[in-house]
């Protein structure tokens, strides 16, 4: 199609006699110019400019630079119209189109951006979901291993506990476990070395003491009350440390054991008949458990 | 006047012509149309940006309706032109918006996750 002015120019100079043609093209060159020069660019261009420039400087330029391209092709021919023939309704019309053209670009340009964006976030949560799986199966792991731990410590204990029961009295008290050991097995009278069938005993004892594990064991030694005290309270303290001793050897931590001679204090029988009597010649061993 | 002027007369009288009687622009319509339709099944509705050019692509539509009805083909079709652009800037948008929905939704999501997962 021919833009209006080359047809009003064509029309004008088909009706023209040659002699005139001269002074017409001549006033024809000056409302061209004035036209041109003096035409204020529509507000339609000049938006179309805008959007433009601002797509331009958007993601599009990377992104979407095909549908910018379209967009510059249409500013370009808007501008074109507007050099050629003013502004025009053609020019006005394809200014609109352009500035369209300009924002679509814009757009498509950011609908790329966050489809991007949406890629790396989909993939974010699939590692970050894996992350999860394999940390839940780690803790589960984990709490099995302690459970298996947990019970495996308590077999042990109970059979700890279960074989002192058969070679002396075991009894919880709120101070420990108070693991209760004949006199008359482990000393002969008056005497703080122990006898060999009392080693065995002890050799049981110190077992049960590291399979289960504590935090502190106290080794009490009591007498009945014949004699005097002092005696009393010297052979108890060499008899507790014997004890003692002895179960160091046999694995017991040292820094967690003591010894403690309680003389003929706190009977557990009647000191006036010889089986009451057998009963407080005792070794006591409080065991303050493991947290 | 003499042949040659009658020659230009009629040459110049055949263009105004053929250019005054352009063609109905029914493709234009048609498309402009379709474009409408497709922006609104693709959400256009939606987004308040992309729902105003599917209104200015409809009040063109019209517009160029009634230019065709006036017999101004030419001004018709360029209407038309606008309305179409219209259109497809809608769809644009409209594609544009649910995009960034999805990805700050899927954002969100991972710092969901995260979050629940640092507890």
């Amino acid at each position: 199609m021919m833009p209006r002015s080359t047809r009003f120019v064509s029309g004008c100079l088909s009706g023209l006699h040659a002699a005139r043609f001269g002074l017409v093209a001549a006033s024809l060159s000056v409302l061209l110019m004035a036209c041109g020069a003096a035409a204020v660019p529509p507000q339609e261009l000049v938006d179309a400019r805008a959007a433009f420039a601002e797509a331009a400087k958007g993601p599009a330029a990377d992104l979407a630079p095909a549908q910018l391209d379209t967009a510059k092709q249409s500013l370009d021919g808007a501008q074109r119209s507007f050099d050629e023939d003013g502004a025009s309704q053609t020019t006005k019309d394809l200014a609109y189109v352009a500035q369209r053209r300009a924002e679509i670009a814009a757009a498509e340009g950011g609908r790329e951006k966050a489809e991007r964006k949406r890629a790396a976030a989909d993939k974010d949560l699939k590692n970050t979901q894996a992350q999860g799986l394999e940390n839940y199966a780690k803790t589960k792991e984990a709490l099995a291993a302690e459970k298996t731990a947990r019970v495996e410590a308590e077999r042990k204990a109970a059979i700890a506990l279960a074989s002192l029961a058969e070679i002396a009295k075991v009894k919880e008290e709120s101070r420990g476990v108070v693991i209760t050991l004949s006199g008359s097995v482990l000393f002969a009278t008056g005497k703080s070395d122990l006898l060999p069938i009392a080693k065995e005993k002890l050799n049981q004892v110190a077992k049960a003491l590291t399979d289960q594990g504590f935090k502190a064991i106290v080794v009490q030694g009591y007498t009945d009350s014949v004699g005097s005290a002092t005696d009393n309270d010297a052979l108890s303290m060499r008899r507790a440390q014997s004890v003692r001793d002895y179960l160091v050897t046999r694995g017991v931590p040292s820094e967690k054991a003591t010894a403690e001679g309680k003389g003929a204090s706190s009977p557990v029988a009647d000191n006036k008949t010889p089986d009451g009597r057998a009963e407080n010649r005792r070794v006591e061993i409080v065991v303050t458990p493991e947290k | 006047m003499n042949v040659r002027t009658l020659v230009y007369w009629c040459i110049s009288g055949s263009t105004l012509l053929a250019c005054g009687g352009a063609p109905v622009p029914h493709d234009a319509l048609s498309a402009a149309q379709a474009d409408v339709k497709g922006a609104e099944v693709g959400g256009a509705g939606e987004n308040p940006k992309a729902a105003l050019h599917v209104k200015l692509a409809k009040d063109q539509i019209e517009i160029a309706q009634k230019q065709i009805a006036d017999g101004d083909n030419e001004e018709a079709a360029r209407t038309l032109d606008r309305a179409q652009a219209d259109a497809e800037l809608a769809l644009a948008l409209s594609k544009e918006a649910k995009a960034q929905g999805d990805a700050s939704e899927a954002s969100e999501q991972v710092g969901k996750l995260r979050k629940e997962m640092s507890k």
